[in-house]
């Protein structure tokens, strides 16, 4: 199986070719075993952590469970074609090169795997789907690794405004999900423009997809930039094929192994949580948003993918990482040429490092104050580190190296007071309000003249030679 | 039934095991929660269920609608 991969089994098999796949086929128990498994596979060296999955699960005859799929770097580098051995900022490097074929259009096909069974009546989503509590506190069982997929009730013809994203889904009841999101994600300004209008709003979600399709609905794009056009840059080029779903109308993945579709209820609000999340905390309850499911289709002998969620590093750090990244280098880079590259794999982008040449004194902390502003940073970037070109920002040994030698606090800490941020990180005070930080770890220039700072040592440029001869000969 | 978290009498049994009897699923109108037979007991038993987790019909109440 080559990339890019149209679904999930295709992933798998590669995977399992590269040895990065482990079948158990030994009987599980839905809870303690799955959630006891994610946070132990998410305990192994994130270099070589392989996937998961499991194909003898207790109380079902037609059922499969992935984990994992995202949790290292050899994975990471396998959806993208990429050696596994791929340095984390190689990867950086090919996922900003392929963005710049965005967008790609999409691939329309006429049927799919998925339409194989498709239910109408009688939806008992704990029976169809193995679906089990991730974590002790958590409030149920969930769906939190699906790509839901929404429209723009105001504008339903713009492809573009159609949204493809992962959020946490609880399953309630049988055909009864909460559903979270936060007001300035795309499928909250979907929901308010439904109930400005006095409807419910569609929703597709499409369980257990091709790993480019999950990367896609999880990186912070323009709100009318289309996932899919950026999974179709991210394969290459290549366009990424999409059915229409008979019920909503909606677009979704022709390579899912299960879509459920209904309607978001006009204004329900349910309690929903807790809930263990990215930051390594449980998220409180919550009045959220319901979701009526009214149709299932699904593959025979389905692939649940579910994703772990605990104290990070978890997969959610390696499918956010460079996804998040990326874009905002971007940005950065149109304004200040000077950025060379951003880190915002910390807790989905709280703590972010930008590796920036400096034109002036005072230029990095200019640099910090715009990735604040980006539509990402307004939500997420408590913390930005700043350091020179010099410094790699994927080697945290470089950045603390940095912040140790070049940062004096009295002049370096700048700390904005009662900025918004997502309220899911649990120092908000109040929830959703947060002091920001810029910590400048560049070399102070003129006219910010301070300190002793001599020649930096730089080596021989034969030592770029030793590099490549020393890989070789470890290989 | 006597849901684990919230205390209501009013849970009731939602799903049952594909493979007949290895285990049933039930869920809380009240607050939702919902759990398996086969769970530990710090999950199914409203006596042993995990303290820190519980809640009441004022936490519910005051749960914050984020959109």
């Amino acid at each position: 199986m080559q990339p890019p991969f149209d679904d999930l089994r295709g992933f798998l098999t590669a995977l399992d070719t590269a040895k990065q796949l482990l079948r158990i086929d030994r009987p599980v128990a839905l809870e303690p075993d799955l959630g006891a498994a994610g946070r132990a596979v998410a305990n192994q060296d994130g270099k070589t952590a392989p996937a998961l999955l499991f194909e003898n699960i207790d109380g079902f005859d037609d059922a499969r469970i992935a984990l994992n799929v995202h949790g290292s770097w050899a994975n990471h580098a396998l959806m993208l074609g990429m050696p596994p051995t791929s340095t984390v900022k190689e990867q950086f490097f090919e996922l900003e090169q392929r963005w710049q074929k965005f967008p790609v259009p999409v691939d329309r096909r006429s049927d799919a795997p998925w339409q194989e069974i498709t239910l109408s009546q009688d939806i008992n989503l704990f029976e169809l789907l193995p679906v089990f509590r991730l974590n002790p506190g958590d409030a149920g069982p969930y769906i939190d690794k699906a790509a839901v997929i929404t429209r723009d009730s105001a504008d339903p013809n713009n492809f573009g405004k159609q949204n493809v994203g992962l959020y946490r889904m609880q399953v309630k009841g049988p055909d009864h999900l909460g559903l979270q999101s936060g007001p300035p994600h795309d499928f909250g300004i979907h929901i308010h423009a439904a109930e400005g209008m006095h409807e419910g709003l569609p929703v597709a979600i499409a369980i257990g997809n091709d790993p480019i399709l999950t990367l896609a609905a999880s990186t912070p794009l323009e709100y009318d930039q289309s996932e899919y056009e950026m999974a179709g840059a991210w394969r290459g080029g290549v366009p990424y094929p999409v059915v229409t779903a008979p019920y909503t109308g909606l677009d979704v993945p022709w390579g899912s192994e299960i879509v459920l579709e209904g309607e978001v209820l006009y204004q329900a609000r349910e309690y929903e949580g807790p809930f263990g999340e990215f930051t390594g905390s449980y998220s409180g309850g919550r009045a959220l948003p319901v979701v009526k499911v009214h149709r299932v289709h699904r593959r025979r002998n389905p692939i649940f993918e579910h994703l772990y969620l605990g104290q990070p590093w978890t997969e959610i750090d390696y499918l956010l990482a460079l996804n998040t990244s990326v874009p905002l280098y971007r940005q950065l880079k149109q304004e200040f040429p000077e950025v060379e590259a951003v880190n915002a794999m910390y807790t989905h982008g709280l703590l972010n490092i930008i590796s920036t040449r400096v034109r002036h004194g005072g230029f990095a902390r200019v640099v910090a104050m715009r990735l604040l502003t980006t539509p990402h940073g307004i939500g997420y970037s408590k913390i930005v580190i700043v350091v020179d070109d010099t410094v790699d920002p994927f080697n945290l040994e470089q950045v603390m190296w940095a912040m140790t030698a070049n940062v004096n606090p009295e002049f370096d800490a700048i700390t904005i007071p009662r900025m918004y941020e997502i309220p899911l990180d649990p120092t908000g005070n109040p929830q959703g309000i947060t002091t920001r930080l810029i910590i400048d770890a560049t070399t102070p220039k003129p006219p910010d003249v301070r300190g002793e700072f001599g020649i930096p040592v730089t080596a021989y440029p034969e030592t770029a030679d030793w590099e490549r001869l020393l890989k070789e000969m470890t290989r | 039934m006597i849901c684990p978290r919230c205390r209501c009498t009013e849970a009731t049994t939602v799903a049952h095991s594909p493979v007949a009897g290895v285990w049933e699923m039930y869920s809380c109108p009240t607050c939702w929660y919902a759990w398996r037979s086969t769970e530990p007991a710090t999950a199914t038993d409203p006596d042993l269920y995990h303290p820190q987790f519980r809640i009441n019909a004022d936490d519910i109440a005051a749960a914050p609608r984020i959109v």
